[in-house]
């Protein structure tokens, strides 16, 4: 059966000499196409220049994307990150395109500094459990926002629950 | 150089008049994954979903693949649904599940309206297709948001 409807996105990470971080964000449907261009400033994550360019549209008239999406400048991928974008640029007046790819031009800044450590661990596949739950470990201390996240740092993981083991063990 | 890359990708085929069936699909540097979901129009309800995890970090994330089913009964058209799913399958499940179903869900009436147009474009090819979206969109208040205009450079 043939699509009627066809979305592609692409969200792209690129460091910049001075040591932050340009984004790139596109989206291309039947019926729009919309890019975003992002700078964040690091190590505070905020976000000191933001673009955005409709490309193509069925649409005659509605938002500039443009215009509304300097809005977001100033604000830092933290706490509360999803309210404040939807509250700048979501809402009945507000567009869904553009607010959803600001956020996933900040979810892409943090898979940015989440892929290195994923690399790190990927030498620890074949090492022994004790090596590997001590990586696990490191990385729930680091981020504690991990627990509970997913089913992999459940409460009832096999990864929570050897840590749990294994504290419970150095404590004896 | 880059860094970090993703994609995403979302086919939706239209099996009859009352279903819709979503194919999402989304890859970066670190996971891969892939979704596929029948959905009812008429009240946006998610009546079936199946999940593929082909890239991911660790042992248990493949049991986020059960946790999927969840999703059935969940209405795209509840106001609340995105946090919803980002809950019930992010949190409890896979959170890059959840964002597919998401970028699923959220083309559900731009998927409606690309059929409405394409229809009217082929019946008329010389129609107006901003006055046909236009029109589209005045008589489906459901459609949530405003729509982008294109950007004068």
């Amino acid at each position: 059966m043939t699509v009627v409807f066809m979305r592609n996105k692409v969200v792209e990470v690129k460091p910049r000499a001075d040591g932050g971080l340009d984004v790139h964000w596109r989206l291309s449907d039947d019926l729009i196409d919309l890019e975003i261009e992002m700078t964040f400033e690091v190590p505070d994550l905020e976000i000191v220049a933001a673009g955005a360019r409709v490309r193509r549209s069925v649409f005659a008239g509605g938002i500039d994307a443009g215009e509304a999406i300097h809005r977001v400048e100033g604000v830092r991928v933290g706490p509360g990150l999803r309210k404040i974008v939807r509250g700048l640029l979501g809402g009945d007046q507000g567009s869904i395109e553009l607010t959803e790819g600001v956020l996933e031009c900040c979810n892409a800044v943090i898979l940015h500094f989440t892929l290195p450590g994923i690399q790190l661990g990927e030498q620890y596949r074949d090492a022994p459990e004790a090596e590997r739950l001590a990586l696990s470990k490191a990385m729930i201390e680091a981020n504690p926002r991990l627990l509970r996240s997913c089913i992999a740092f459940a409460d009832d993981s096999p990864i929570v629950q050897a840590l749990n083991l294994a504290r419970e063990e150095a404590g004896r | 150089m880059i860094t970090f890359s993703r994609s995403q990708l979302v086919g939706m085929e239209f099996l009859d008049e009352e279903t819709v069936r979503f194919h999402g699909t989304q890859e970066d540097h670190i996971y891969a994954m892939e979704v596929a979901m029948d959905v009812r129009i008429a009240d946006g309800r998610i009546l079936a979903i199946q999940g593929w995890m082909k890239r991911y970090t660790t042992p248990v994330c493949p049991r986020a693949v059960d946790r999927l089913q969840d999703a059935v009964g969940i209405s795209l058209r509840d106001p609340s649904w995105m946090p919803l799913v980002m809950r019930e399958i992010g949190r409890k499940g896979c959170e890059h599940f959840a964002e597919i179903i998401c970028e699923c869900g959220r083309c559900l009436d731009q998927a409606r309206m690309s059929r409405d147009l394409a229809a009217a474009l082929k019946a008329d090819p010389s129609a107006d297709l901003a006055g046909l979206a236009k029109q589209w969109t005045a008589s489906h208040p459901e459609r949530p948001g405003a729509t982008l205009t294109v950007t004068a450079v």
